[in-house]
């Protein structure tokens, strides 16, 4: 006794310490739980525990499964809990569960379970006589079947759901009278389940074509149909459930055939299996009733009305509802025709009163066609006009309720084509915004482009312009030299020729008078006309000066580069030296090289000028292993060069040179000045 | 006298006339350029032929263009007159054009204007009536010079170390000389190595030039 008491109290604890563990042992839990489910479910599914149990049992697993994660194995069980809720005949929680399904299996985007939970809804809602909805739900269903990709899942399984969900769909047609929608249905069903290869279905499958060829009026076609459902009844191990039905369905067509004999054989064949019949009560009645029903129209009044009364017993013992209307107003009918009203309209008000509670408004309408005409005059005429309103109203429901059906397809429909617009919609969205995209980065590579060409066009014209002012420069250098050379010409001959040729007449003349005059001053004289001759010499030697060196073109850019100094300079109050190599061929240098040097001594000079407070620039242009090299040097302030580096003067005379595939030296020190080396190959 | 200033005839006049008058019957004719002292001279051959010729070289060309100068004038004297004495005048005292005067005309009396006083023109003209040439000490310094070398240079020789002084480079000195640039410079070489001074540079060239009296 103690010792079992420790053992509990140690089992608790032990749990205790396995929940305490939860997190490490995770993967053991979702197999204990899985398992432990699984057991819950099975023990409600087992139908020798009781009632109290099995919902015990259900609740529990419904407890264990809202601990799991959310994945398909979840929504498998939710499913389970909920078939067994069905069974219990909890419809409620039936479809509550299944609306939780629906949901979670969205959210965990698993189609084949959102497809399941759908047709589940649908059983629930048909089960409810909520036709539309039911429809409805099935309609959704069989949209994801029919879209889903059989390759991931199995096929067959998912095949033989599919036509699960055809078949209702096909039946709930049937019912409403949407026959020929309801065959080509049917017959996607059957295609559905022959693929599947589980031919489960196909009885009930072929039993609703036959039902819906009887509608038809094809009534071979119908009996025939029957007969497959026989066939693949006996395949299916449902042989008898599945001829008593069908006899009982080739029986009616018969009956609507009016081929009494051959449908009272077809009743009669079937109610020979006596040991089903016992067990399903319902089926017994039916065919009794529908036996007695052609026995009546035959005029084989041998056991009637009896055999309307066995049927309606037994109906009324199973409160077979629709049943007692149908043997009520197959009775009404048989009294009718026995002329016994009273006993007829008794019926038919039976028949009425049922219908009304159960709200079937076609029975209702029968039960009133046949008061109306067994009742005297005017409640007759009541009923009669009870009969049109009712008429009209059916038949105004009926063409609502195809509607409803209509809509339910065309809504869902309408919402694809809506996505599908919207989709339309974001594709030409998407082009539109691409296509503007690709057109502002045309335009913008081609205002790149132009940007770019106006760049190079307007540095070609700036070293055109820089060429055109260097010609220019020379130019006016030249006229001006040529101008000044003209005149020294001019001047020097002048000097020679005239001057000098007169002075030296005059001095002649002046000799001659005097050595022959003897006045005591010829001495005098004579020094005077030394000084003349003296006289003569300078001009000659000035004319002489004034006469060497006619014009050279090459000198003329060095003249330019010399008066840019030396007017910089002496606007500047700077003292320089100027040397150039005479070895440079500044004739033969390309002009572009030489304003770029000239612009760079200019710059240089500039800087000098602004920043280095210098009193001396020395200026060398020499010529070196084939290179021009330009240097400047002041005795100014310097400079510290990375300090410098970024000024725009600078740069200007780096890229020149970078132009001119030159290199160019800035050196600095501190009160040390600056030299400026550019060294440029001809 | 032929000379286009007629203050420097003017000048030969009054020295020539001054003195020479008790001893010397002396006329003269005056011509100031090329045409007129041409036809002088021709129609004197003809007729009386002058005996003595003072020669300007610097003178108006013909109109015809055929003589230019003084020079030119000379040679064509030279030829009409064979025995007239031809004095030559000039202002100009480069070497290189003495020597090219003294090479064509070989004149009887050359006198360097600038030099010039009149007890000297006297001097000449007296040596020169007697047959004796007379030339300005001038000419005969480049006389002197010419003879101390041992060789001596051509006239583009010296045309070449003459502009060469003036300052005009090598380079452009087929401006001032008929020569091509490599004509030239084969020339200069050759003149640095008769100086003894190959290799060495204008500079050294000249001066060279200079003590050796070609300038």
């Amino acid at each position: 006794m103690l010792s079992s008491h420790f053992k509990f109290i140690f089992f608790v604890l032990f749990l205790f310490l396995i929940g305490c563990e939860k997190p490490n042992e995770i993967i053991d839990n979702e197999d204990l739980k899985s398992n432990l489910i699984q057991t819950y479910i099975d023990n409600a599914r087992d139908t020798n525990n009781s009632v109290k149990d099995r919902n015990n049992n259900l609740e529990k697993a419904y407890g264990i499964y809202s601990t799991l994660k959310d994945d398909t194995f979840k929504v498998g069980k939710i499913h389970e809990i909920s078939f067994g809720y069905y069974a219990l005949k909890n419809y409620d929680k039936y479809k509550e569960l299944n609306e939780k399904a629906l949901k979670l299996s969205g959210l965990i985007n698993d189609s084949l379970n959102m497809a399941r939970s759908y047709a589940y809804l649908g059983i629930y809602y048909r089960r409810s006589e909520l036709l539309d909805i039911a429809y409805e739900n099935f309609y959704e269903s069989e949209k994801i079947y029919s879209k889903i990709n059989k390759e991931i899942y199995d096929a067959k399984e998912i095949t033989f759901d599919h036509g699960k969900v055809l078949i209702d769909m096909a039946r709930i047609l049937q019912r409403i009278k949407a026959y020929s929608e309801s065959e080509a249905i049917t017959i996607k069903a059957i295609e559905s389940f022959k693929e599947s290869e589980n031919e489960r279905y196909l009885p009930l499958s072929y039993s609703n074509l036959g039902i819906i060829a009887k509608y038809f009026e094809q009534y071979e076609k119908a009996i025939e149909y029957h007969f497959k459902a026989i066939e693949y009844g006996k395949k299916n191990k449902k042989e008898i459930s599945q001829t008593v039905t069908s006899y009982n369905n080739i029986g009616i067509v018969y009956r609507s055939e009016k081929k009494y004999d051959k449908a009272k054989e077809y009743f009669t064949l079937a109610l020979e299996f006596e040991e089903f019949l016992a067990k399903n009560p319902a089926t017994y009645a039916r065919l009794l009733d529908n036996l007695a029903h052609v026995n009546f129209l035959s005029n084989d009044t041998s056991e009637i009305p009896e055999l309307f009364f066995k049927a309606f017993r037994i109906r009324d013992s199973i409160d077979d509802k629709q049943g007692m209307i149908t043997n009520a107003l197959h009775l009404a009918e048989y009294y009718k025709a026995q002329e016994q009203d009273s006993l007829s309209a008794q019926y038919a008000y039976m028949a009425k009163d049922i219908s009304v509670e159960i709200s079937n408004n076609e029975e209702l309408l029968k039960s009133y066609q046949i008061l109306s005409e067994v009742l005297k005059s005017d409640e007759g005429v009541k009923f009669a006009q009870a009969h049109i309103q009712l008429n009209d109203s059916l038949q105004k429901d009926e063409r609502l309720f195809k509607d409803k059906f209509a809509r339910i397809r065309y809504e869902t429909k309408e919402i694809a084509e809506q996505n599908q617009q919207i989709s339309r919609e974001n594709e030409i969205l998407i082009i539109a915004i691409l296509g503007l995209t690709a057109l502002f980065l045309l335009g913008y590579i081609i205002f790149r482009q132009q940007q770019s060409n106006k760049e190079l066009l307007f540095a070609q014209t700036q070293q055109e312009a820089n060429q055109e002012i260097y010609r220019l420069l020379l130019n006016q250098q030249i006229k001006l030299e040529e101008g000044r050379q003209l005149e020294q010409k001019r001047m020097s001959e002048e000097l020679h020729d005239g001057v000098l040729g007169r002075l030296f007449g005059v001095r002649l003349s002046l000799d001659g008078i005097n050595q022959r005059a003897n006045d005591g001053f010829t001495e005098a004289r004579n020094k005077y006309i030394d000084e003349l001759k003296f006289i003569e010499k300078e001009i000659r030697l000035i004319s002489h000066d004034l006469g060497t060196e006619s014009l050279q073109p090459d000198v003329a850019y060095i003249d330019a580069v010399e008066s840019l100094i030396s007017d910089l300079c002496e606007a500047n109050s700077i003292n320089f030296e100027f040397t150039n190599d005479e070895n440079i061929d500044w004739e033969h240098i390309d002009d572009q090289k030489k304003v770029n040097l000239f612009r760079i001594l200019q710059e240089s000079l500039q800087n000098i000028f602004k920043h280095a407070s210098a009193k001396t620039i020395k200026i060398n242009f020499d010529y070196l292993e084939d290179k021009i090299n330009l240097t400047i040097l002041d005795d100014g302030i310097g400079f510290k060069s990375t300090k410098v580096k970024k000024g725009i003067g600078l740069k200007n005379i780096t890229s020149r040179v970078s132009q001119m595939s030159g290199v160019v030296q800035f050196l600095s020190n501190n009160n040390a000045g600056t030299k400026v080396s550019v060294s440029v190959p001809i | 006298m032929i000379d286009d200033h007629p203050m420097i005839i003017e000048g030969y006049k009054n020295t020539l006339l001054g003195e020479n008058q008790k001893e010397y019957q002396i006329r003269i004719d005056i011509a100031s350029n090329c045409d007129e002292a041409y036809d002088r001279i021709l129609k004197s051959s003809e007729t009386i032929p002058y005996d003595m010729l003072f020669v300007d070289i610097k003178l108006p060309p013909s109109s015809d263009g055929s003589i230019t100068s003084g020079e030119d004038l000379a040679k064509h004297a030279k030829e009409l007159l064979p025995k007239a004495k031809v004095i030559i005048l000039t202002m100009h005292r480069e070497d290189h054009r003495i020597h090219n005067i003294l090479k064509n005309i070989n004149p009887a009396g050359f006198l360097i204007k600038s030099d010039l006083t009149s007890s000297e023109l006297l001097l000449a003209f007296n040596n020169i009536v007697k047959g004796k040439a007379y030339y300005s000490a001038t000419v005969n310094d480049h006389f002197r010079k010419m003879m101390t070398n041992k060789f001596s240079l051509d006239e583009k020789n010296l045309k070449i170390l003459y502009h060469l002084s003036r300052g005009v480079k090598t380079k452009n000195l087929p401006n001032y000389v008929s020569l091509s640039l490599s004509a030239i410079e084969k020339r200069k070489n050759q003149i640095k190595e008769m100086f003894s001074i190959a290799k060495a540079d204008d500079q050294k060239l000249l001066e060279e030039a200079r003590k050796r009296g070609f300038i």
